[in-house]
């Protein structure tokens, strides 16, 4: 790996202040990211994915939420930062899609308008120039005649479009760092995979880094050079990509991955799932927050949280005391 | 050169990605009849000293309580005044008290709806809390309160009044309009492509708000316009003899059984008047509602 890390971030903890207590929804992450990399966060709905993703854009609200920890961004803290501070960051340094095209757009603004006026306001360019740039990044996205849909409001396009766009208004000031909070869920299959090989070209043609926050494995397997398992705000196991897939230790990994459904698996075959349901946050056990769910949990899972501890391979690290042996055969996808 | 399959290339659009046409449902005749009404009426008022109409306030004692006519188009009123001529003259006090209210009801509410919804915290909760409290007082009688003592009565002291008390009103349903915008993710993503709080607030939030804002605001003249008429009902409004279609109505009543006309004419302005605005309200409102796609 290369020694220039753009992204940071130690022992980050976002809580928030709820009336039964404080929710801790991330607790503790520690990963970094180098240029030109792509990390996948991922994990169920509810493991603080999208809080993380959050926290890293330094997004959470002033009030009822503390966040502890650094998030450093290009040289750049986020953590504590204010508002005026974040943003010269956004746009430049660090950019968003969201989940949901439907509702990233303003559905009242011709989608030209929006490139638009991120360039002119950000980048100090003329009407014109805007305009030219503007109709530059919709051909970089992939919108067929540029110039048409230039002119068009979001409820006329359709939603893989509508996310091209959403792309194309953060790819705009050229950030070093997009974070993409499940940027396909919104879209179907076929859409998804043209939306992912987009950010994936367009990672290696503007070197920038990605942070794919997805809960779907087969999105992060051929994209990404790292992994982050998320689960109950805590990391359970990271590494690259593949060794989290070949290698892995942590049981709710395998868990993960044996709950895609998988092409070459004989047809009707009963899709794997994981029992239960995530953990409230606001009552966490001592012990592992994955133990209920699991089937290798001992005594000890339930008593003694298990740290993130590091394996054989550089990089890869998991949190569990009963880890699966490493020379499983390798689950494929 | 004809196409292999007989198809017209434009009609495939490339990668599966559909597009929708621009088309937008017309306003409609009764739209056009009725801002048509209304621009009338504003004509009338602006202009009545202009147009050929009667002296209002001339009293022709050979002509008490006459029928439509040529000479009087609504006929006279109990003192001899020419209907027509108070008609228009009256639409004047109605329509400045109605629009002079809500400038200062929306000069005020909105941007304050508009402010405390997108900034939130501490300042919205107090803000919020002001207002839900004076909402709980009822508004007319308030207004009653105020007028009866805030003696002499003009025009200008009733326009503050129901201005300022119509604040909450609009402060409440603006705040709402915006904060169910100010949570959608095309807020947040201008504010992460680096947009200033007042870039976002005018170019974001208000074309949003703004089809909620122009049909309450019409919807909103045409209430403190019935307003008036209520107050001048109770003898609250500006003072005799200058016209007002409140007053009017109000005077009509002791002479109901003679002069029907007197009471008809007054009645029938306002009551169209006021369907013109909500109507125009309305359709403008269904016509700038955008429509969400769903896929």
């Amino acid at each position: 790996m290369s020694g220039e890390k753009l992204l940071v971030v130690k022992d980050l903890t976002t809580t928030f202040a709820t009336l039964a207590g404080p929710l801790p929804a991330v607790g503790g992450i520690s990963f970094d990211l180098a240029t030109n990399e792509t990390l996948g966060i991922v994990g169920e709905s509810g493991s603080g994915k999208t809080v993380l993703a959050r926290t890293i854009m330094g997004l959470q609200p002033r009030t009822n939420v503390t966040v502890t920890g650094s998030v450093l961004l290009d040289g750049h803290q986020v953590v504590g930062a204010s508002e005026d501070e974040m943003r010269r960051l956004w746009g430049t340094e660090v950019a968003m899609i969201f989940q949901d095209p439907m509702t990233s757009l303003n559905p009242v603004m011709r989608v030209g308008r929006q490139i638009d006026e991120t360039l002119r306001v950000r980048m100090g360019m003329s009407r014109r120039d805007a305009r030219a740039r503007a109709i530059e990044l919709l051909e970089l996205v992939g919108i067929p005649s540029p110039e048409r849909r230039y002119r068009a409001f979001p409820g006329q396009l359709s939603g893989g479009m509508r996310q091209r766009i959403v792309i194309a208004t953060a790819l705009a000031c050229s950030p070093k760092l997009l974070l993409a909070d499940e940027p396909t869920t919104g879209l179907d299959v076929t859409i998804q995979a043209q939306i992912l090989n987009l950010l994936d070209e367009l990672k290696e043609s503007l070197h920038m880094s990605v942070v794919l926050v997805t809960h779907d494995l087969g999105v992060v397997a051929t994209r990404t050079s790292k992994i982050v398992v998320m689960y109950a705000g805590r990391v359970v196991e990271m590494g690259s990509t593949r060794d989290v897939f070949a290698h892995h230790r942590m049981p709710y990994t395998r868990a993960l991955l044996e709950s895609s459904p998988k092409i070459t698996s004989p047809s009707h075959t009963r899709l794997a799932t994981i029992p239960g349901r995530p953990p409230n946050l606001l009552q966490l056990t001592q012990g592992c927050s994955f133990a209920p769910r699991c089937a290798y949990a001992s005594d000890r899972c339930r008593e003694e949280r298990p740290e993130l501890e590091a394996t054989a391979e550089p990089g890869h690290l998991f949190a569990c005391w009963n880890p699966l042996a490493h020379d499983r055969e390798a689950v494929t996808l | 050169m004809s196409e292999p399959w007989g198809l017209n290339p434009e009609v495939l659009v490339p990668h599966g990605l559909v597009e929708r046409p621009e088309k937008k449902r017309p306003l409609g005749p009764l739209f056009w009849i009725c801002v048509g009404w209304i621009a009338l009426n504003l004509i009338g008022a602006i202009f009545a000293n202009v147009l050929p109409l009667e002296n209002p306030l001339f009293q022709n004692y050979n002509f008490i309580n006459a029928a439509p006519s040529l000479h009087h188009l609504f006929g006279t009123d109990d003192l001899g005044r020419d209907i027509f001529a108070r008609v228009v003259y009256g639409s004047r006090i109605s329509i400045t008290a109605g629009v002079g209210a809500m400038i200062i009801g929306f000069g005020i509410g909105a941007p304050l709806g508009m402010l405390t919804a997108y900034k939130r915290g501490r300042f919205d909760l107090i803000v919020t809390s002001i207002m839900y409290v004076v909402l709980a007082f009822p508004a007319i009688v308030a207004t009653i309160a105020v007028l009866s003592f805030w003696t002499p009565r003009n025009l200008f002291k009733i326009i503050v009044v129901i201005g300022l008390a119509s604040v909450p009103i609009i402060y409440r349903v603006i705040r709402a309009a915006t904060l169910s915008v100010a949570t959608k993710d095309f807020v947040v993503a201008a504010k992460v492509q680096g947009a200033s709080d007042r870039r976002i607030i005018f170019k974001e939030l208000l074309p949003n708000v703004a089809p909620i804002l122009i049909s309450f605001v019409l919807i909103g003249i045409a209430t403190v316009i019935t307003l008036e008429g209520a107050l001048a009902f109770l003898g609250l409004s500006v003072n005799p003899p200058t016209p007002s279609w409140g007053n009017m109505i109000n005077e009509a009543r002791t002479v109901l059984a003679q002069n029907p006309w007197l009471a008809l004419f007054p009645s029938l302005a306002m009551c169209l008047f006021l369907l013109s605005l909500n109507f125009i309200g309305d359709r403008l409102r269904s016509h700038f509602d955008v429509q969400e796609v769903k896929l």
